[in-house]
């Protein structure tokens, strides 16, 4: 998946400041100390992000708080997720070093890596105390990947192009008008349960039967809509190509942010609700994977998260995090039971058993 | 003796301890085998390639299993099934064939009058501009001129701005198959002209004084004389573009708006999107056979043009 933002985020300076006065403080009562009986330090940690305004926050959030509590740099690497798995996957299997420390990847990805059993276990992360369920990976045991956020896919769209109000349904998309004005994911990702429902299936039924998903995306299909990845969305929609997507929130409140008059809805039939995460491949050094563990038990404090998700605007795992003010009542920052009710969460076990032959459908029906 | 070394110039000196070096590497009594020594380069590049093929050729077939996302220890025809059989492989492998037909059709059909004004033009000036003309996108990337066309010929572009001075409405002229062949054709053009060039180099100007002389119109010295003879070229530019566009990844995928997608583009999904590594081997190992099918169709019916270094039958 590709991830990229044209402008930066705007930190609240006050938040920045209250994160890095907190780690201070902590520092000043005994980290330190606890840090002198730690494994030698490496000279950096590398760590797999997404660009623009993704590494951005992560960087102001958690890896310059690192930095400055531990001493040790941390150094961002750009390649894409998917293409990132391969590498660490082959580094694992010939026994070598791989070539970063700690993935920021999407649960799902990240999933498939544990099943390869590929990821060191995480689950003796201190602040894993601290954490909400949602940093738990559904259907994996222990904590291969620890979660540190969540997303929702909805329906974004330029309300010039919905004079009668917000959409209300993910069908409201068919009408003739949206032909060729309408935009997806290339593989569908975010689209298949939503389009499940919409289809008049059940969200039980899946992976076992996804017909009434196929049947509705195969209404889509006449509406030639684009398919593309993340940056394809903030753009069409910033030339005026599109009017409506099914994309993450934080894209959508990024073309916002960039000027773009756009808005976003959870439709009556749900939205997919997914997390990201940090592992660390198998293969490192003692020392190494020591320090890695320490950075990602860093992401799970309470100040790290709130700067971080301030930046993407998501709900983080840690209670008490302060939504952004542009996103209080959102339906894409869910807080509450009601919240996650309206959005559609599952397993990333199931979705990466089943995603290729999703993916594979989805694309059979958009190329044909 | 001082004077002697310096009558005896630098070069010949170094050309000396050169060749000292060279006989201390490669002795006179090897002297049999100095062609075979020429081919090294050569065989060390098919043989990394090959290797690399035998690599994928094992890739696969080998399945992989969602629930561990390791490939099977066995061999099985798992893959080549579903690449014949899934109708997403069908139609992309239809529209690679199609649109490679395409694109190297139009694409000799423009590349043709840019060549032969390009060879016979008595103009140096315009000489030099037609190359610098061909050369210039070769320092801009695929990627970067793809994108071009977006900033173009898309809904807020130069052309839908033209057109609403005019008073016509904003049309899609890009996210679709005719936009992926258009930027083709023109990412193409300069490889086609590059490779007819030699070959309309090679056709003696007199021969169309003759035929002007002996009563033949242009027309007629066109399609009798030059035609024929540019034949080599023809084969030769054309190869090129159908294996090249064939090939293609980034055009579909930027001109295409994510429906117009080449096999490339389907192989790349299972290696990095699907983690499907031995199906992305076998969609791979397919495109080139269908390549190599292609190519030796070609060489079949027509021999290999420019690409036989004149030994070609014309």
């Amino acid at each position: 998946m590709k991830r990229f933002k044209p402008t930066l985020s705007h930190l609240s300076r006050r938040t920045f400041l209250q994160a890095t006065a907190a780690l201070g403080g902590a520092s000043a009562l005994g980290l330190r100390d606890a840090y002198a009986q730690e494994p030698e330090k490496p000279a950096e940690i590398i760590v797999r992000a997404w660009g623009g305004s993704w590494v951005d926050s992560l960087k102001a959030g958690v890896s310059d708080s690192f930095t400055k509590m531990t001493g040790i740099a941390v150094r961002h690497d750009l390649t894409e997720d998917n293409e990132i798995q391969p590498k660490v996957w082959a580094a694992v299997a010939q026994k070598r070093v791989p070539p970063i420390h700690i993935n920021w990847d999407t649960t799902t990805n990240a999933t498939k890596s544990a099943l390869r059993g590929v990821t060191e276990d995480l689950s003796d992360l201190p602040n894993l105390a601290n954490v909400t369920d949602l940093a738990k990976p559904a259907g994996l045991e222990g904590f291969p990947i620890v979660n540190t956020y969540g997303y929702v896919y909805v329906l974004a769209y330029r309300p010039a192009a919905f004079p009668d109000g917000p959409p209300k349904s993910w069908k409201d998309l068919l009408d003739p008008k949206f032909k060729g004005r309408l935009a997806f994911y290339n593989d569908g990702i975010g689209f298949h349960f939503p389009a499940q429902v919409a289809g008049g299936g059940k969200l039980e039924d899946i992976p076992g039967n996804m017909q009434p998903a196929w049947d509705f995306i195969t209404k889509m299909k006449a509406q030639q809509p684009l398919l593309g990845e993340d940056p394809d969305f903030t753009t069409w929609f910033q030339n005026g190509e599109i009017d409506a997507a099914c994309t993450i929130s934080t894209n959508a409140r990024e073309a916002r942010k960039n000027g773009v008059k756009i808005d976003w809805v959870v439709p009556e039939e749900g939205a997919k609700f997914d997390t990201d995460g940090l592992w660390i491949p198998k293969g490192l050094p003692e020392n190494e994977l020591y320090w890695a563990k320490q950075y990602i038990n860093h992401a799970l404090t309470k100040e790290a998260q709130q700067v971080w998700l301030d930046g993407l605007g998501l709900p983080g795992v840690v209670p008490g995090l302060t939504p952004p003010k542009d996103l209080v009542g959102d339906p894409s920052y869910p807080t509450t039971e009601a919240d996650f009710q309206r959005l559609i969460r599952i397993s990333s076990k199931i979705q990466v058993e089943n995603e290729s032959e999703w993916f594979s459908k989805f694309k059979a029906i958009m190329q044909g | 003796m001082r004077a002697a070394r310096t009558a005896y110039p630098l070069k010949w000196r170094i050309m000396d301890a050169l060749e000292g070096v060279a006989a201390a590497i490669w002795p006179a009594r090897f002297g049999r085998a100095t062609p075979y020594l020429m081919l090294l380069p050569a065989v060390l590049l098919v043989g990394l390639l090959v290797l690399g093929l035998i690599q994928i050729a094992d890739a696969s077939l080998r399945t992989l299993d969602t629930t561990t996302f390791q490939f099977s220890d066995d061999y099985s025809i798992a893959n080549f099934r579903r690449a014949l059989t899934e109708p997403l492989f069908l139609v992309v492998a239809q529209r690679s064939l199609v649109a490679a037909l395409i694109v190297t059709a139009v694409t000799l059909v423009f590349a043709f009058p840019y060549a032969y004004l390009m060879v016979r033009t008595r103009s140096p000036g315009l000489r030099k501009f037609l190359l610098i003309a061909l050369f210039l996108p070769f320092f801009i990337g695929q990627v970067v001129r793809a994108y071009g066309w977006l900033i173009i010929l898309g809904n807020q572009g130069m052309v839908n701005e033209a057109l609403g001075l005019v008073g016509v409405a904003p049309m899609r002229l890009i996210y679709n198959y005719p936009a992926v062949l258009f930027g083709l054709v023109q990412y193409m053009l300069p490889f086609a002209v590059l490779m007819l060039a030699p070959a309309l180099t090679a056709i003696p100007e007199e021969l169309e004084a003759a035929a002007g002389s002996l009563g033949a119109n242009w027309v007629r010295t066109f399609i009798h004389v030059v035609l024929p003879l540019a034949r080599p070229g023809f084969i030769g530019a054309g190869v090129v573009v159908l294996t090249l566009s064939l090939t293609d990844f980034a055009v579909p995928a930027i001109l295409g708006g994510g429906s117009q997608d080449f096999i490339a583009n389907a192989i790349y999904d299972q290696f990095f999107r699907t983690s499907d590594q031995g199906l992305g081997a076998m969609l791979a190992l397919m495109l080139v056979a269908l390549g190599s099918i292609l190519v030796g169709l070609v060489f079949a019916l027509f021999g290999a043009g420019t690409l036989a270094m004149g030994r070609s039958r014309v």
